[in-house]
């Protein structure tokens, strides 16, 4: 790292500033250090060994031969469980991320309030992010029973025959995209914690302005949020594809329910590699979906230039 | 107060790092699972045995059991680790990745054939031809454990499927208590016999067949002549006029009772919180015969008798179908000849015995098994009987996962998207070109 | 099910919360607007704390009321005795105390060494930034099942199986995910508050801790209460990592109540509730700094 910013001093016109590049730039690396040696230290090996294990026929106990691309041809050509699977994870992804990245929006807003209880509230609200483990999803097997469960029962008020949620495949995702809603309260602390950056003086100057509340939302607070936006949105779509948990617990068969409409991409890659031990396929199947997860995070960072606003600036 | 604020990071780096030295260094050196040498004494072997039974119930049962091998000997020493039911399994394939695996492991029977082709458990032949100990088991349960025609592992426990009933529900109905229905036209007529209606639904069914733990795979077995879904040969045997009529008729039930009783019944007690037998809403209903210390447990009024699972037609054979689990010693296991000594133990007429009585659970040891003691229980003891009516099958190595290709079809049937043929054919189809793929 | 509720009605009124901004903290009568948000974030607040009631008022019930059809919403009859019986089932106090011993580890380390480093990614020029930063979002795109095993093998050659070093070091070696979360944040913190201390000769070091660290407060506490809850919740870590019972933690001491046959939910419950509390707790007290909130104007007097 030394070397290259040395190597790079000279070209400097100015020596002054050369010398001052350069002990910015050592800085910089300083920083960065702790998180190098994590990358060097225990993160890189495990993934380029993975890189590597997915052109090889790699059962972890007993062989890891070089097969080229076979994993990869299998699993476009001859695997209709990949393309099920892959098609359920994009289905999950596409309706999840927008409607759980409005919704913490949404409700980190009416938290940013100040009124009376609103400690309780927050606290209230963040609850269902902290619950884990088996105790949520079965709870919500009792939530979504299609005769006695609470939610058909408020659609019944409403008038509204309620689905068969977890037996009838086309319902099953949208049972697990609302129960995803309900824990948005992770999503609404990040944008409680962003909403406090804003400085309230761009409100009051807006406001003198006669800038409407509508506008000063979509002028000031938006702009200023939407860094943690993009940062939400982004990590979303990682999350979003390693869903796995929900389809293994939430279903009688425990592997994948009414037809495989459950069959996440990562329960599928789960059972190859940890059930069938295929686990050079499994990691064919990961990079596959770092490719697709690291095009759409590309797409989002092109388009993060049009809406992104960074106040300390984009370097 | 500004100065104090940037101290403090650097303070609490310093005390954790103070605390993270204190906090591993003597674990580590406690926690190797290599021989320890007893001060003063001959060396001593620790094996590592790690099951997933840690419940209250569980634990003590199987503890005792270790603490008597440890005091019958003073060579070698077993220490239980407990490890969650699954993830178990996701640690015993990584710790022989690394070449640290316990030294014996229950695992499931399932994929014995599986994971000996992987080389993850270890060969058993050259302790068997010492000390054959094959006649112990059940035939059924050791040809399971078979890879290659040597094994891999030994039976531990296993299980059948019984029809429970519920004698008070059959009086109520007019139905003679002692006998239930043997055939597929006595259930179903005892079914409708049984079945409560109100307005507001169903109160009470007589019988769903897919409720219950006897899913289309084993019903597949029941209507087939016994057979599963492969051959002799190892071929796919799906498409068979027997499992297509079995299907049809596993169908008409759904078809009965309609598809929205059914879902919404079994979303209610399909979770295990409630269960429709226990609290009445079902009067047959097929279970594993440790069902029974449920049913003891919070049914303690119900008046209620098992049976064999009733048959296609009379003589086409009462099959049930079995799992269970087994022990082997990992590859790489540090100890395999101290480790063998206690799977041996673990799998013989006193473990065992301790192990049925105390879990009301199948053991895969005969003599244990029908020791009298423990047949005092009518429950258990018809279990046992029913044994010999329970298939338990290998799966062929080339059709590992083909359960996800089978599942998906039979889920149509029941959604009216294929009809059981179109279902079977298509699942025939698609695990023919898994196992042509995989050979 | 609270979430379409709230949101539609939220919909429609996106534009008013923006007013609370300027409304001083001091006490005055609610106006219609607000005691029309105080109703909806009250409703709202029923169906968030379901799970909770019924969490509780499961590890309240006896066995044969659990199994009871329908289930009861209030116990019949409460069985407090069932959390000290799931306290004694297994070792908890032992079990509570290593996992209180991660989880102060997992806070020290991740907010002080995300908020390091990716103080470095938004504020400071230097070459193969952008490079460093693209590998960084990509460690995150790899699913953690396939890394799962060479993983463990590293540890394992390094001999550090069987202890809380793979579960503690990379606390501290930065997570990719809140590196990118500070980042974001960092980058919003207006040029104009660090130039200054810039031009008066000061370091990176001391802007980081004594400008850029008060202000990201609120950002702070947030990763605190996250890096809390992932250690505290942790399941398949320590269940690799450690070999000994000893080291068990309160998440894999739950795990005994679910049987391969037969799950406890009472006692399981119970376990869960009393797991839970501390993330409350600790939520609560960390609310303060999102409370506070963090006034520029203050941040850059100081």
């Amino acid at each position: 790292m030394k070397t290259t910013a040395q190597a790079r001093a000279p070209k400097n016109a100015r020596k002054k500033l050369s010398k001052l590049a350069r002990r910015e730039e050592l800085q910089g690396y300083l920083f960065i250090l702790p998180w190098l040696i994590g990358l060097f230290g225990i993160t890189l090996f495990p993934m380029l060994f993975s890189l590597y294990g997915s052109f090889t026929d790699y059962d972890v106990t007993s062989r890891m031969n070089f097969i080229g691309i076979d994993n990869y041809a299998r699993m476009f050509a001859d695997d209709p469980l990949f393309w099920k699977s892959l098609y359920n994870t994009l289905y999950y992804v596409a309706l999840m991320v927008p409607l759980t990245t409005i919704g913490s929006v949404l409700l980190a807003l009416m938290l940013n309030e100040k009124i009376a209880g609103m400690r309780v509230f927050r606290t209230i609200y963040y609850l269902p992010a902290v619950l884990s483990g088996v105790g949520v999803y079965f709870l919500w097997i009792q939530l979504l029973n299609p005769s006695t469960g609470l939610i058909n029962t408020m659609l019944g008020w409403a008038g509204i025959p309620g689905p068969a949620w977890l037996s009838d495949p086309m319902w099953t995702k949208p049972a697990i995209i609302m129960m995803k809603l309900w824990s948005v309260g992770g999503g609404m602390l990040l944008y409680l914690a962003s909403l406090q950056g804003v400085p309230s003086q761009l409100y009051e100057s807006a406001k003198l302005d006669g800038a409407s509340a509508f506008r000063r939302f979509w002028h000031i607070t938006l702009p200023m949020i939407s860094p943690v936006i993009f940062f939400d949105v982004v990590t979303s779509f990682i999350g979003g594809f390693q869903i796995f948990q929900e389809g293994y617990v939430m279903t009688d068969s425990g592997n994948g329910g009414p037809m495989g409409s459950l069959l996440f991409y990562n329960l599928y890659m789960w059972n190859q590699a940890f059930g069938l031990f295929n686990m050079g396929y499994a990691m064919a199947m990961a990079w596959v979906l770092f490719v697709i997860v690291l095009v759409l995070t590309l797409i989002n960072l092109r388009m993060s230039k049009r809406w992104v606003y960074y106040e300390g600036g984009d370097d | 107060m500004k100065k104090k604020r940037f101290v403090y990071p650097l303070a609490l780096v310093a005390v954790s790092l103070l605390l993270l030295l204190a906090a591993c260094t003597p674990e580590s050196r406690s926690s190797s699972g290599t021989p320890t040498a007893a001060t003063g004494e001959e060396p001593k072997v620790t094996l590592d045995f790690w099951t997933f039974w840690g419940s209250e119930t569980r634990r003590p049962i199987i503890e005792k059991i270790i603490d008597d091998f440890n005091q019958s000997q003073d060579r070698i020493m077993v220490k239980h680790t407990y490890l969650p039911f699954g993830d178990i399994w996701t640690k015993n394939l990584a710790s022989i990745a690394a070449g640290n695996p316990a030294d014996v492991i229950v695992n499931d029977y399932a994929d014995v054939n599986l994971r000996a082709s992987k080389n993850q458990n270890t060969d058993l032949s050259s302790y068997l031809a010492e000390d054959d100990i094959e006649s112990r088991f059940y035939p059924e349960l050791w040809n399971n454990v078979l890879y290659e025609d040597k094994a891999y592992a030994l039976p531990f426990n296993t299980d059948t499927r019984l029809l429970y009933y519920n004698k008070e529900a059959f009086r109520e109905a007019g139905l003679d208590p002692e006998q239930p229905p043997q055939t597929w036209a006595e259930l179903e007529e005892y079914a409708q016999k049984l079945d409560k209606k109100s307005e507001n639904g169903y109160e009470q069914v007589g019988f769903y067949p897919l409720w219950g733990d006897f899913g289309v795979d084993s019903w597949l077995i029941n209507g087939d002549g016994g057979n599963g879904y492969f051959d002799e040969s190892d071929q796919a045997a799906i498409n068979t006029p027997g499992k297509v009529a079995t299907l049809e008729w596993l169908k008409s039930w759904q078809d009965r009772l309609g598809r929205q009783t059914v879902d919404a019944m079994k979303a209610d007690f399909g979770s295990g919180v409630s269960d429709p037998f226990i609290s009445g809403k079902v009067a047959m209903y097929i279970q594993t015969g440790t069902y029974n210390t449920q049913i003891e447990e919070f049914g303690q009024d119900l008046d209620i008798g098992v049976a064999p699972i009733p048959e296609r037609e009379a003589g086409s054979g009462h099959w049930s179908s079995g799992g269970g689990f087994v022990v082997e010693i990992p590859k790489g296991a540090a100890h395999p000849e101290e480790a063998w000594e206690f799977i041996k133990y673990l799998t013989d007429v006193d473990a065992q015995k301790y192990w049925a009585m105390e879990n009301f659970d199948n053991v895969a040891n005969i003599e244990a098994a029908e020791d009298p003691e423990a047949n005092e229980n009518p429950v258990y003891q018809a279990s046992v009987e029913n044994l010999a009516d329970t298939k338990v099958f290998q799966v062929p190595l080339s059709a590992s996962g083909y359960k996800d290709l089978i599942n998906p079809h039979t889920d149509a049937v029941f959604l009216d998207k294929e009809t059981p043929e179109q279902a079977l054919e298509g699942a025939e189809k698609d695990v023919q070109a898994l196992m042509s793929k995989n050979q | 099910m609270g979430r379409p509720a709230l949101s539609s009605t939220g919909k429609r009124k996106s534009g008013e919360p923006i007013d609370a901004y300027n409304v001083p903290v001091r006490k005055r009568r609610m106006k219609p607007r607000e005691v029309f948000l105080f109703v909806l974030l009250s409703v709202g607040s029923l169906l968030f704390l379901l799970p909770l009631w019924w969490m509780i008022s499961t590890s309240l019930k006896s066995p044969q009321e659990i199994a009871q059809y329908p289930p009861t919403f209030i116990p019949n009859e409460f069985h407090f005795e069932n959390y000290v019986h799931t306290w004694q089932a297994a070792p908890f106090t032992l079990y509570a105390f290593n996992t209180l011993m991660l989880a102060f580890f997992a806070v020290v380390g991740n907010v002080l060494m995300n908020s390091f480093i990716a103080y470095g990614f938004a504020r400071i020029a230097f070459r193969g930034k952008r490079f460093w930063f693209s590998v960084l979002l990509a460690t995150m795109m790899i699913p953690g099942f396939v890394t799962l095993i060479p993983q463990y093998v590293l540890f394992s050659k390094l001999h550090l199986v069987g202890t809380y070093y793979p579960l503690i070091i990379p606390q501290f070696l930065g997570s990719a995910f809140y590196i990118f979360m500070l980042r974001q944040f960092y980058m919003g913190i207006p040029k104009e508050l660090t130039e200054a201390a810039k031009i008066d000769g000061a370091n990176h070091l001391y802007i980081w801790a004594r400008i850029v660290i008060p202000l990201s407060k609120p950002a702070l506490a947030a990763i605190a209460v996250f890096a809390f809850n992932g250690a505290w919740n942790d399941f398949l870590g320590p269940l690799l990592y450690v070999n000994d019972e000893v080291l068990y933690t309160l998440q894999i001491g739950l795990q005994s109540f679910r049987g391969s046959v037969q799950t406890q939910w009472n006692y399981l419950m119970a376990g869960s509730v009393i797991v839970l509390l501390p993330v409350i707790i600790l939520f609560f007290l960390f609310q303060k700094y999102f409370i506070e909130g963090m006034n520029l104007t203050a941040g850059t007097k100081g």
